[in-house]
């Protein structure tokens, strides 16, 4: 499944991409994601908690970052396994520069599941990662955030 | 409404039960919810296993921990695919490359849905639950799902000792085709494709398994339909003696159309599981390892080219076939390729043939049986072609029909194949169908509907319905050198028994070891014992349980290939024949008056010039078992005859490959008017007709059940369902929100007709009728929405025509992309 999606954040394209590249806060942005570990450069050992309708699961897997392309674009590849099935997915993240200070990012992922999500809840899956795109842009977007206090 | 007409046996023309619709012996328990199928037995102390499939399509099992599951409470045992290699042996398959086949994924998983590791446990819900806690690593292999790419070199291959993925390759030549082309004035070509859909009965795989360590052996209840030849099959993959394994299975089975005779690799998987568990262990399959995983039919591309001359007559064809029978070639596959092979000429004296067969393995479920097994590939494609040849001369499709047909005075006509069709009469049973659909008339509606702008077509399918399969039919699978070696053991037969027993007091009760699925068995044998013995059907109770300890049985035994109404029938008349001529000799030696003076009325006795003088069934039977005495001279004692039918003519295949692969071949003729919604591109079918051959019609109501359940298996294929996968070989189609079977509300009404050319090779002339017009529907659903979509120029070259393809057919038409 193929899956685009873009925004623009009031940022400039180096900031943009330190936030994207902070192993300390990847797992704040990306949906689901409750633990990463590096296990090796740019590979993360990962556990996101994700639910497609009725099926909901623990995925372990990887997260892994390649051809980067510092500041203008990288591969985020992430694998997860759980009793319903797998989730892969390979996007080509590319952050284009905007007048203002600002930086687009355009997200081009090719999606595939398998195992009981592929078989039962195919019909959710485009809209599940719709949702998780969205999650993923605002998690961004909240990251960028000075930092405040609770 | 059901019609009847035609002649009836000669010299039979008073029977007083045979070809009357008595109430059905079996509706009374089935209807008030009291049948006994598998899930109602009650096996002491039985525990529930739950299977974990793989999610991958094609990977290597790098890594199985079952740790974690084995220890949540109530886990009891496990099995994976490590004790599977260790305890059992690959299947029996039939090929010219065979592969190893287990009950479980042993190195590599090839389809989704592939049994990986099962669980028992006290009950299903936590066996469920285990299967969450098993750790699989695999790693990921490409998969492969199209049959025409499966077969090219850089195809990634499923089994190494398979190269090209193609499991079986025969070419298979009879008369001479090539100066078939030669001499014809023009020869048509297709390329069709044929989908994947299945049988989905109510009920699903349901197996109890209980291994007794004592010597006992192994006993597996399950909804096994036969054929029986899985037994010896199953026992050789246990490594247990044939006599150390019992298959038993209850009065009812919820339905099978087919699928249920996959059902072995499971019944040796809970056999295994219960061997190392050491308690019996039960599974009925859920609705989705159903879908995903059971067994499904074998989808085609075929390329098919006819010689024709000018005049419309077929003199051959050559047809090149890729049937993707999924993961693994699973017996009795490649018989989707070779069980029609004695009917493959359908209805029409077509003399030279070639058939380029292609068994090719890829990554979705393995096939099996369906309704209509082979039948309906062959007769989509044999009957698009027909209609091709009707378009290019201009001629009516059903006269190009009636100019090929094989003609009644030809009977039994034996088929370039080696098939013996018995007896028929095509172009009156094809004047019949006309008439039943009324054809001058719709094609006059077709006319002013198509004036109007309407998307109107007609379509007509027809074809030879051959039941009872002759066992030998698959070794055509091999080449005939292998069949030829002196070690080789031919493979033929078709055969059933019957026990009747009349006890001390004249009743009577009749053993069978058909397996029914619904078709009504105990009804039909209680009418021709009645017939036979001069009773009522109400004095004869029907026994159908199978034990393969207890039952008698032959390799071919099972309700499958319509074979009942043939072979099974005749068992029974038979030993009513032989039971009738024991009781009336009884009755001719105790009433002191000879055996042809014998009159039998009201359950009485009496010589024909002696009425007055009368003994009752219960004093002649009586005597059989109470009083040998008074039995006539060297009679055995009791009321007791066990007969075996057995077809003469279901011979193993010759050294051309020709065989006669069933052993009554009956006809049918469909036609049907549909119109497209232009808009949402929707079939609608307008109208029905469907005429049946089966010979000797035994329960008109029965019969006409069976074709309404073919046509609607047909129609469902033709128009709703089909087994998805994507490019990854992900199943998409494992739910009943996305396999789309059509409901009640989507039958048509079907205008049935009869004609009856009783069999010469049958006890009563009945052939079999299970599958009828699953055959032919959907050649008839495409042909008529080929004819619908004509005047646009578009072709109908796949099934099913759901809404979707029939509106992207209508947009190329309207010259537009979609």
């Amino acid at each position: 499944m193929k899956l685009q999606a873009e925004h623009v954040f009031q940022v400039s394209r180096d900031v943009l991409w330190q936030v994207l590249h902070d192993q300390t806060r990847m797992a704040d942005w990306i949906p689901g994601c409750d633990k990463l570990e590096e296990i090796g450069p740019d590979r993360f050992a990962a556990t996101m908690k994700i639910g497609v309708g009725a099926i909901k699961g623990t995925y372990k897997g990887t997260v892994q970052v390649t051809e980067k392309q510092e500041p203008s674009q990288y591969t985020l590849a992430v694998e997860g396994n759980a009793a319903p099935g797998f989730v892969r997915g390979k996007a080509l993240m590319k952050l284009q520069v905007e007048d203002g200070n600002a930086t687009r990012l355009v997200i081009d992922a090719d999606v595939q599941v398998g195992g009981l999500i592929a078989s039962v809840g195919q019909r959710f899956v485009s809209g599940i990662a719709k949702q998780l795109t969205r999650e993923l842009l605002a998690n961004i977007e909240q990251s960028l955030k000075p930092e405040t206090t609770a | 409404m059901s019609k009847k007409s035609g002649e009836q046996i000669p010299g039979r023309t008073d029977y007083k039960w045979i070809g009357k619709s008595i109430p059905r012996h079996e509706d009374a328990r089935l209807l008030t919810g009291r049948g006994t199928f598998v899930d109602d037995l009650n096996i002491p102390n039985v525990h529930h296993a739950a299977i974990l499939r793989s999610p991958h399509a094609h990977a290597r099992i790098s890594k199985i921990d079952l740790s974690r599951a084995l220890n949540l409470k109530g886990v009891i045992g496990s099995i994976t695919g490590a004790d599977v290699l260790e305890r059992t042996r690959p299947f029996s398959v039939v090929a010219t490359s065979p592969m190893q086949y287990y009950c479980m994924a042993t190195d590599k998983v090839r389809f989704v849905g592939e049994p990986v590791a099962a669980i028992v446990a006290r009950d299903r819900y936590l066996a469920e639950d285990a299967l969450d806690l098993i750790d699989v690593e695999y790693e990921t292999l490409p998969a492969i799902v199209d049959p025409e790419k499966a077969v090219e070199s850089a195809a990634p291959i499923l089994h190494e000792e398979v190269p090209n993925n193609i499991a079986c390759h025969r070419v298979l030549s009879y008369g001479d085709v090539d100066a078939a082309f030669d001499q014809a004035d023009f020869v048509l070509r297709e390329r069709l494709v044929f989908p994947r859909y299945t049988s989905m009965p109510l009920e699903t795989f349901a197996i109890i398994s209980s291994y007794d360590h004592f010597g006992g052996g192994l006993t597996l209840w399950s909804n096994f339909m036969g054929p029986f030849i899985m037994h010896p099959i199953t026992a050789r993959a246990l490594n247990i003696a044939e006599n150390k394994l019992r298959f038993i299975v209850p009065p009812d089975i919820g339905g099978s159309f087919g699928i249920k005779t996959s059902i072995y690799p499971y019944l040796t998987l809970l056999g295994l599981l219960s061997m190392q568990v050491d308690v019996p262990v039960k599974w009925i399959e859920d609705r989705r390892e159903h879908l995903l995983a059971s067994s499904v039919q074998t989808d085609r591309v075929s390329y098919r080219e006819v010689a024709v001359t000018k005049n419309g007559m077929v003199l051959g064809f050559r047809t090149k076939l890729y049937d993707n029978v999924g993961a693994y070639l699973r017996t009795p596959e490649p018989a989707t390729t070779f069980r029609p092979i004695g009917n493959v000429v359908g209805p029409y004296r077509v003399k030279n043939l070639q058939i380029d067969a292609n068994v090719v393995v890829t990554n979705k479920c393995p096939t099996g049986p369906n309704r209509a097994y082979g039948c309906a590939h062959l007769y989509f494609e044999q009957e698009r072609l027909m209609d091709k040849v009707a378009e290019k001369l201009k001629l009516d499709p059903a006269e190009v029909r009636l100019r090929n047909f094989i003609q009644p005075d030809e009977f039994p006509y034996t088929t370039p194949t080696g098939g013996i069709y018995d007896s028929g009469d095509y172009p009156k049973a094809f004047q019949l169908a006309l008439k039943t659909f009324d054809y001058e008339a719709m094609r006059k509606q077709q006319k002013t509907a198509r004036t109007d702008g309407r998307l109107f077509g007609i379509g007509i399918a027809t074809g030879v319905d051959p039941s009872v399969s002759n066992m030998g039919y698959l070794t055509v699978a091999l080449d005939a050198e292998v069949r030829q070696h002196p070690d080789y053991l031919p493979k033929s037969g078709a055969a059933e028994t019957a026990t009747i027993k009349i006890d001390p007091l004249g009743q009577v009760t009749v053993g069978l070891s058909s397996t029914p699925q619904g078709q009504g068995h105990e009804t039909i044998v209680a009418q021709i014992v009645a017939e036979e013995l001069e009773l009522s059907p109400d004095d004869v109770t029907v026994i159908d349980e199978f034990d393969t300890a207890k039952s008698i049985w032959s390799i071919s035994s099972g309700t499958y290939s319509s074979r009942f109404a043939s072979v099974g029938t005749s068992a029974v008349a038979n030993a009513a024949k032989t039971l009738r001529g024991k009781i009336f000799r009884i009755a001719a030696h105790l009433l002191k008056v000879n055996v042809e003076d014998v009159v039998f009325e009201d359950r009485r006795f009496y010589g024909r010039e002696t009425p007055t003088q009368s003994i009752k069934l219960s004093h002649v039977a009586g005597t059989a078992h109470w009083n040998p005495n008074d039995l006539p001279e060297g009679m055995e004692v009791g009321l007791n005859v066990t007969e075996t039918f057995s077809f003469p003519l279901a011979h193993a295949p010759d050294q051309k490959d020709r065989v006669n692969s069933s052993n009554t071949y009956g006809f049918m003729a469909d036609l049907m008017a549909v119109e497209i919604d232009p808009d949402t591109g929707k079939v609608k079918i307008l109208k029905y007709a469907s005429v049946h051959d089966a010979g000797t019609i035994i329960h008109p109501k029965i019969l006409e059940g069976q074709i309404y359940g073919g046509a609607m298996h047909g129609i469902a294929g033709a128009l709703f369902e089909q087994q998805i996968y994507d490019d990854e070989g992900q199943c998409l189609t494992a739910t009943l929100v996305d396999y789309e079977c059509p409901f009640a509300t989507e039958a048509p009404k079907i205008d049935i007709a009869h004609i009856e050319s009783p069999s010469p090779f049958t006890t009563l002339g009945s052939k079999g009728a299970g599958e009828s017009s699953s055959e032919t529907a959907p050649a008839c659903v495409a042909n008529a929405v080929a004819d619908a979509l004509s005047p646009l120029g578009v072709n109908v070259t796949e099934l099913p025509l759901t809404p979707n393809r029939c509106w992207e057919l209508l947009q190329s038409a309207r010259g537009q992309t979609t």
